[in-house]
């Protein structure tokens, strides 16, 4: 379908306007624009056909780069630098000398019924690297409280108790 | 006893989760290694975002966002924050990932810039005779769709790729773009066109 | 009399497992992980409504007795590994915030809250904590939500 010259014409020259953002065309290109869309089906077209795909390249990446696992990022960076890895401790030697910090306090979880506690071999194991928590583990600690856990399929909801001991 | 309002708006109540990135730049220049390694945590996926929509390559785009940050560390001394320092970054790692496709470049310059009128009837012939079917609005994306839209980004020239990368994952206004790519304003309009206009029409055919 | 004997047997007593693998060694320790925190007050006054921007907490939230609930506060920033982050509560104390742990399907936070409590909790990637941390007074108590890869 063949549409008036001058009408062709304006197309080519209002269609980069139609990747704007708020603010980015002056006060004339927005009159022309609309003026414009308002007699041309064709540049409507294009404009809602862009504005469906709007944004979608910048959230793909996004959402790429966010499920992407960058632990050893800046460690591999670190050392490009020439500042070498940082020292790691034991995860494992961590938890046990928070654990141990804090023995005196009532500690307690309260599991959903759908948690069966089972010994992990692996807990008494030698080897240097640390078991690997579970979803689901919780340790509370509160001086002088009842602590409690609710267990829900979202996650844990952790109470601090009365001070009273209720 | 009454409690302050959390109004993270107020700069003086702000939480204190944050340092903002001029006072880890200020503790970084002066060599504290923590300081660097949190402004890397801070802006590393940003970087790799960006390098991944120009190089295509996970393995290649994350090499380039880790030197990008080694350049960083070089070049820290003399940053004297006159733009903002993830701007900064994210420049680097622009270029750097330019380097790396600088081969690939397309040699018929006028097709990526020039908005002609055939464009236009292409454009509206494929818009008019498909749905895309994607929609914004519809919240997170799904997954197969994210590796679409990489799969189409992939397909288009690196030109186009780079300024719809920095357009969509670094924000630039057409300003931005201007002084960032060295090119008047009205050639940003019209490459982000195409760009937009080739994404869109390989989307379509995705959904179709 | 308190040795490591009693640290790995108080934390077994918390232990839950459905069944377990022996997941691949930890990544490397220093990590940042996006988190969103949000400083949330429950009460059991007032008409029962809940602020929209909570709906995603309603599973949660439906188990405890506050009926009304309202959005406070929210943060987001990275959490890297050890690295405590602070989080301002009502009553001018803060929430302490570590994140010790990062598998491919889990995360392990440490929070403290003064000097009332300190909590290890491992949860999967797509779920939620809710951690109080204020005391109840005058029907009304804080939280905080702690949600990774928001």
């Amino acid at each position: 379908m063949t549409r008036p010259f001058e009408q062709r014409r304006e197309c080519t020259i209002v269609a980069p306007m139609l990747t704007a953002r708020e603010g980015e065309l002056s006060a004339e290109e927005v009159s022309l624009l609309d003026q414009h869309l308002q007699g041309c089906n064709e540049c409507r077209a294009i404009s809602l056909a862009l504005a469906e795909t709007d944004g979608l390249v910048g959230e793909a990446l996004l959402a790429e780069a966010a499920r992407r696992d960058f632990a050893p990022f800046v460690d591999e960076v670190m050392a490009r630098v020439g500042a070498g890895p940082q020292e790691k401790a034991s995860l494992w030697a961590r938890a046990l000398a928070w654990a141990r910090a804090h023995r005196a306090a009532a500690l307690m979880g309260t599991l959903a019924p759908t948690l069966a506690g089972l010994a992990l071999i692996v807990y008494f194991s030698d080897s240097e690297t640390p078991p690997p928590p579970l979803a689901g583990e919780v340790e509370v600690v509160a001086e002088g409280r009842a602590p409690m856990v609710l267990q829900t399929s979202e996650g844990p909801v952790v109470l601090l108790g009365g001070t009273d001991g209720t | 006893m009454g409690w302050r309002a959390l109004n993270f708006r107020d700069p003086a109540s702000v939480p204190l989760m944050e340092a903002d990135d001029i006072a880890l730049v200020t503790r970084a220049k002066a060599g504290d290694a923590e300081a660097f390694r949190a402004l890397v945590v801070r802006h590393q996926r940003k970087v790799y975002a960006v390098a991944l929509g120009i190089v295509k390559d996970p393995d290649l785009a994350w090499d380039v966002a880790q030197e990008a940050f080694v350049r960083v560390h070089q070049h820290l001394p003399e940053f004297k924050g006159e733009s903002a320092f993830g701007t900064w970054v994210m420049r680097i790692g622009h270029h750097l990932a330019i380097d790396v496709i600088r081969k690939e470049r397309s040699a018929s310059r006028e097709a990526i810039d020039d908005v002609r009128e055939q464009d236009i009837e292409e454009a509206a012939e494929g818009v008019l005779s498909t749905a895309s079917g994607v929609s914004p609005q519809q919240g997170a994306l799904r997954r197969e769709l994210l590796e679409k839209i990489q799969g189409a980004l992939a397909q288009i020239p690196a030109a186009h790729r780079e300024i719809l990368v920095l357009r969509e994952v670094e924000g630039l206004s057409y300003e931005e773009l201007a002084e960032r790519l060295r090119i008047p304003k009205g050639t940003v309009m019209s490459r982000l066109f195409h760009a937009r206009k080739k994404m869109q029409a390989l989307l379509a055919e995705y959904a179709s | 009399m308190v040795d490591a004997t009693f640290g790995r047997r108080a934390v077994l007593a918390a232990l839950a497992a459905l069944a377990f693998t022996l997941g691949a060694p930890p990544a490397s320790a220093a990590s940042g992980i996006p988190v969103r925190v949000r400083v949330i007050k429950g009460s059991r006054q007032g008409p029962p409504a809940v602020d929209p921007s909570l709906s995603d907490l309603q599973g949660q939230l439906s188990r405890l007795a506050y009926q009304r609930w309202e959005q406070a506060a929210e943060q987001r920033a990275e959490a890297e590994m050890n690295k405590p982050l602070r989080v301002a509560i009502p009553g001018g104390e803060s929430l302490e915030l570590t994140l010790v742990d990062a598998r491919k399907e889990t995360v392990t936070f440490q929070i403290r809250v003064g000097a009332r409590a300190h909590s290890k909790l491992t949860i999967s990637k797509d779920q939620r904590i809710v951690h109080q941390v204020t005391d109840e007074k005058d029907g009304a108590a804080y939280f905080a939500t702690v949600r990774p890869w928001p």
